[in-house]
């Protein structure tokens, strides 16, 4: 090699060629359809692995182990806001592209997506949102077909920003690359804290399960809700989380819980304790 | 007024072309602004679908799919608020009201296919064992194509064949069956999260889990940031104390023989 700098090679031998602008940027494009093929057990992963996959493959060519690998971790679950999800697969690229072991990208592909989704969320839905449809709304409103014209131009940009988005990702992710490699045993660790610490931020916001306000216990004037929410508010969601992953360690299907959630709502709903 | 064969196809296809969008996601063409817009023009009364479009877009702002959550469909609120007031000649006001029944039926549909598509996932899961990218993409294009093809049928139904019929049957739920699907879409995203944790969770780390859950449950927060800003700092003063112990150790190993030596001499 003529440089200092070594090159990653793919596990048939080749040499990784590296990505350019045009390709991140077509990947970035690629990448509105993020969200496709969502489901309740992955929710994003299939539409996450296959924006990257045009990319990955002009870096490692054909070879067929490095592509399963790929595609493999990346199908575990994840679910960002998409913007972010660009970002992401621009930091995952970079890093794929100096050859960085797939455990330590791994960890922070599955560390970094919650947090990331908080940032994409107050960005477009609570800010670019509300503000473009009350613009929009106030043109429409008057009937002007400006309302929805606008609205259309706004999301568009919003929409190719990915562009920006995945440019960052890729820039940011090849500087911290380089002082990483060192530091793997630790990163995956401290990945590990960062992204629990996340999950369990996430429960009482996403998960919500109360009892019904009219269901009583005992006394007068004491709801079974207000006792669980004594001990601490948010205890079902918790208790929830932790029995499906309790449900998951004992190998249960993800379809039997689902429809097994769906079944007891209704009862609970039908006897009136929720 | 009454909609034509020829109408209601065309609507079939604004909803196949939004429903990809929703999908995605990515240009908010389901947004309940561009729809009615859309099936204004298709009706031929564009003030009509703009004066709808806004209705119903600030109607649906609060009931964002924010975390995988599934709320009543803004598609096809947007959708049939243009229908209902183009077929009724009711207001945009009072078609917005009409519409729920339909942006309830979509949104179940819309939870069956996140379901149901579990399966795709799995049918992933072996061919990225394969390393077969053209099936996988395959995969993905037909999930795109199965759900916005819904989406289209759907509203093709609904405005066209069998409008009032199921408007009598969605009303005819009873108010348990349709508060057991809210119950049920509060819980589902822990299943998500119970995934997730497999992946990540571990005995040394599960402190911080309950960290963060205080932290989100007793602080006023709009979104997940500050918590990550904690985890991330937590995870550096792990990492630094890590890194001194390794050091000390990897120290201690090294250079134990020659303190040992100085001491020996000494003596």
């Amino acid at each position: 090699m003529s440089s200092n700098e070594k090159t990653a090679l793919t596990k048939t031998g080749q040499p990784v060629k590296k990505l350019s602008k045009a390709d991140l940027d077509k990947m970035s494009l690629y990448s509105v359809i993020e969200q496709s093929a969502f489901s309740f057990e992955r929710m994003q992963a299939m539409g996450f692995t296959e924006s990257m996959l045009p990319a990955f493959k002009k870096m490692y060519g054909d070879s067929k182990e490095d592509i399963s690998e790929f595609m493999t971790y990346n199908m575990e679950f994840v679910n960002t806001e998409p913007h972010m999800a660009t970002f992401m697969m621009g930091l995952i690229l970079s890093m794929e592209e100096k050859g960085e072991d797939r455990k330590v990208i791994e960890g922070i592909r599955n560390g970094l997506f919650g947090p990331l989704a908080g940032v994409g969320d107050t960005i477009f839905w609570f800010t670019v949102l509300p503000i473009s449809a009350a613009i929009c709304c106030s043109l429409a409103q008057d009937g002007s077909v400006l309302g929805p014209i606008l609205y259309i131009a706004i999301w568009f940009l919003a929409a190719i920003s990915r562009i920006l988005f995945g440019r960052l990702g890729y820039t940011l992710g090849t500087k911290l690359v380089t002082s990483m490699s060192e530091y793997t045993k630790y990163l995956t660790e401290a990945a590990g804290i960062l992204g629990v610490m996340v999950v369990g931020g996430l429960i009482p916001s996403y998960v919500s399960i109360a009892f019904s306000e009219d269901l009583a216990f005992g006394m007068e004037g004491t709801t079974v809700q207000s006792v669980f929410d004594n001990v601490i508010p948010n205890l079902l969601p918790l208790c929830a989380v932790f029995l499906i992953y309790w449900l998951f360690k004992k190998k249960a299907n993800v379809l039997a819980i689902i429809i097994g959630i769906i079944v007891v709502s209704i009862l609970l709903s039908f006897l009136g304790w929720m | 007024m009454e909609i034509t064969l020829i109408q209601g196809l065309l609507l079939l296809v604004v909803g196949f072309i939004c429903g990809v969008d929703q999908c995605w996601e990515a240009f908010y063409w389901f947004r309940p602004m561009v729809v009615s817009f859309f099936a204004g023009i298709v009706l031929g009364d564009i003030q009509l679908g703009v004066a709808c479009g806004a209705v119903a877009e600030l109607s649906y702002l609060g009931l964002l799919t924010v975390g995988g959550t599934v709320p009543p469909d803004p598609l096809m609120a947007g959708m049939m608020t243009v229908v209902i007031a183009y077929t009724t000649g009711q207001s945009p006001d009072a078609a917005i009201g009409l519409s729920l029944p339909f942006a309830l039926l979509a949104q179940w549909l819309g939870i069956m296919w996140n379901t149901v598509f579990v399966a795709l996932a799995h049918r992933g899961d072996e061919l990225a064992k394969k390393a077969d990218t053209a099936g996988f993409r395959a995969t993905v294009y037909f999930g795109i194509f199965v759900k916005a093809a819904t989406t289209g049928v759907v509203v093709f139904l609904c405005s066209y064949a069998l409008q009032t019929p199921i408007q009598m049957f969605v009303n005819a739920f009873p108010t348990w069956l349709i508060h057991g699907f809210e119950v049920a879409g509060g819980i589902l995203p822990a299943v998500g999260l119970g995934l997730l944790l497999m992946v990540m969770l571990k005995t040394q780390n599960v402190a911080y889990l309950f960290l963060g859950f205080v932290m989100a449950t007793f602080l006023e927060m709009t979104n997940v940031l500050p918590i990550a800003i904690v985890g991330a700092a937590l995870a550096y003063i792990n990492f630094s104390h890590e890194k001194k112990a390794d050091d000390v150790a990897a120290l201690m190993k090294s250079g134990s023989v020659a303190v040992m030596g100085d001491d020996d001499n000494e003596l």
